[in-house]
């Protein structure tokens, strides 16, 4: 079947069919943009003083990024500008007579280096920096007098240091009236619902021995395949383990004892797992949370202490915080709280829509979507142009969600 | 853009308003994020003054890059627009009427008549969408009012 008016205007619509298509669908993403803006607004407005953390808002790499969408979204009707005149490519090393590929081409090198600042290190960087809540204020302040140094060397007591992180992190500097930032800090200092923001520098992590305690016959596994698990396990003594129990393997780390548990359990073994040791672990461990790091082992947290680099300051700004003192531990992931809840349902439905631009671009680019221009170039062109529409648009979402994330 | 405008010299000066529209979202963009780090503001300020270029951003955006600016006699397109402006309106409008958050709806502050209001709102405006848009595609072709007389002349393919 032909599909009627893809070139000339319906004359009840004035408008090619396509054109009218894009401009209904172009409706609906505003409701549903329209809405997600709206709860952001909703909760932005409507959040305790102190828990909205856009303080940790690159404003740098935010107005980068609208910069590189700006670009893009003019290319993108250059190509088709081009397209107009008949002009379907030119030499990359004449500017001025560049065509619809070259245009087109620097379009999707912006919107891959838009989702790769967005999906390469905005958001990353997001996942291996925490908030720690601790149980006990009192904690922190012995904390701070013994074995931060920082504070020594800029002068000024430990309270004025993290209140600067603290005052940075909620607030928009004054715009809350330092007043209240300085009320809410000493509120959360004094209630010890302080979050300390920062990165995990190194933790001690617990070794794991894993020993048999007896071994079931009525389990419905032979002796024969009880012994082969046991051997699989790397257990020279099979018979012996089975009949009198013992250790298996020792001093492991957590997934391997964890896999040893599980298939031991399997082999009608009963297995106690304990901890052994702790060793140190020099690593920035990503998307961790509080259960991860006080998961119980034999009556031992898995993880002992943290090196908790604190922001403004990670390699120097270090205290050692004991898990026992955590009440609360999370990356900057959507779980964290209602900002970064939002903030990645928000920015994430833009980056999908960007990906999205990214694939109908290639398939525009490529042999078989080409084929269109060489049997009618000027539905060729409208499909140019309707999906520069489609692209303008989500250059206008994220002109609004500049200003909306990164500055409100 | 409608078939009306594409001869060669148009689609030159367009090309040109192209790059002026670029310099503008570029230099809207470096003003925001100059003030932001400049000043800062209150809340209310650093809001109005930072969607206010937005606004003035996305206007340049539709107008030029979308064409708008030559399209909007064709009446199908500003009512998609208008409709949906006004249902956006109405849901930032809803949610910055709250005075706050109550446990129950029989909070005192709002009076109910808004209430109602804001649902019938809810309602009307899709409503009123759905009605235009199959009121206008149900007209019988051709109408000559809604289409703009193309330039016969001009309309050729151009190679």
């Amino acid at each position: 079947m032909e599909i009627p008016y893809t070139v000339k205007p319906r004359p009840d619509t004035g408008l090619y069919n396509a054109k009218l298509g894009i401009w209904l669908f172009l409706a609906s993403e505003v409701m549903l943009f329209g809405a997600l803006f709206s709860s952001y607004v909703l909760l932005r407005v409507g959040a305790e003083p102190g828990t909205w953390s856009m303080g940790l808002m690159d404003l740098y790499v935010g107005a980068g990024n609208t910069m590189v969408l700006i670009a893009s979204s003019m290319f993108v009707v250059l190509a088709w500008a081009e397209l107009k005149q008949g002009n379907l490519a030119g030499p990359w090393m004449s500017p001025r007579s560049w065509g619809y590929k070259n245009w087109k081409w620097l379009t999707i090198a912006c919107a891959v280096l838009f989702l790769c600042v967005k999906w390469g290190y905005e958001w990353p960087s997001k996942f291996k920096h925490y908030d720690v809540w601790l149980n006990n204020a009192t904690v922190l302040h012995e904390k701070f007098n013994n074995g931060y140094d920082e504070v020594a060397s800029h002068g000024g007591g430990v309270e004025e240091h993290i209140e600067g992180i603290y005052t940075k992190r909620f607030f928009k500097e004054s715009s809350e009236g330092l007043g209240g930032s300085k009320d809410e800090f000493k509120k959360a200092w004094d209630a010890g619902t302080l979050a300390l923001s920062g990165h995990i520098n190194a933790y001690e992590e617990a070794q794991i021995d894993v020993r048999i305690t007896g071994w079931k016959a009525d389990a419905g596994v032979s002796e024969a395949d009880a012994d082969k698990a046991l051997a699989k396990q790397g257990s020279e003594d099979a018979a012996g383990l089975r009949l009198n129990g013992g250790l298996l393997p020792e001093k492991t780390d957590y997934d391997t004892a964890k896999r040893a548990e599980y298939a031991l359990g399997q082999a009608g073994f009963t297995v106690a797992l304990s901890v052994a040791d702790y060793k140190t672990v020099k690593a920035h461990p990503w998307m961790w949370r509080t259960k991860r790091v006080t998961e119980d082992i034999g009556g031992k947290p898995r993880v002992r202490s943290i090196v908790f680099g604190l922001d403004d300051s990670h390699h120097k700004g270090i205290i050692t915080l004991d898990v026992g003192d955590i009440k609360r531990l999370s990356a900057y992931e959507p779980k964290h709280s209602t900002f970064f809840g939002i903030y990645y349902t928000i920015t994430g439905l833009h980056a999908a829509h960007v990906f999205a631009g990214i694939l109908i671009m290639l398939y525009n680019m490529l042999p078989i979507g080409l084929a269109m221009w060489h049997k009618d170039r000027e539905q060729f062109t409208n499909r140019i142009e309707t999906f520069g529409l489609f692209w303008h648009f989500v250059d206008l979402v994220w002109i609004f969600l500049f200003p909306i994330l990164y500055i409100l | 853009m409608s078939d009306s405008h594409d001869s060669p010299d148009f689609i030159n000066d367009l090309v040109r308003l192209f790059y002026m529209v670029g310099g503008v979202l570029v230099v809207g963009t470096i003003i925001t994020f100059a003030i932001d780090l400049a000043f800062s503001l209150p809340l209310v300020w650093a809001a109005v003054i930072g969607l206010t270029i937005a606004l003035v951003k996305a206007s340049f955006v539709v107008a030029i890059f979308m064409h708008y600016k030559w399209d909007k006699k064709l009446i199908m397109i500003t009512w998609t627009m208008v409709i949906t402006f006004f249902f956006f309106a109405g849901m930032m409008g809803l949610i910055m009427w709250a005075d706050g958050d109550a446990p129950s709806l029989a909070r005192t502050e709002v009076p109910a008549k808004w209430v109602v209001l804001a649902s019938l709102l809810g309602v009307a405006l899709p409503a009123s969408f759905t009605f235009l848009t199959v009121k206008m595609l149900s007209q019988p072709a051709p109408v000559e009012a809604a289409v703009p007389k193309p330039r016969r002349a001009s309309k050729k393919r151009i190679n």
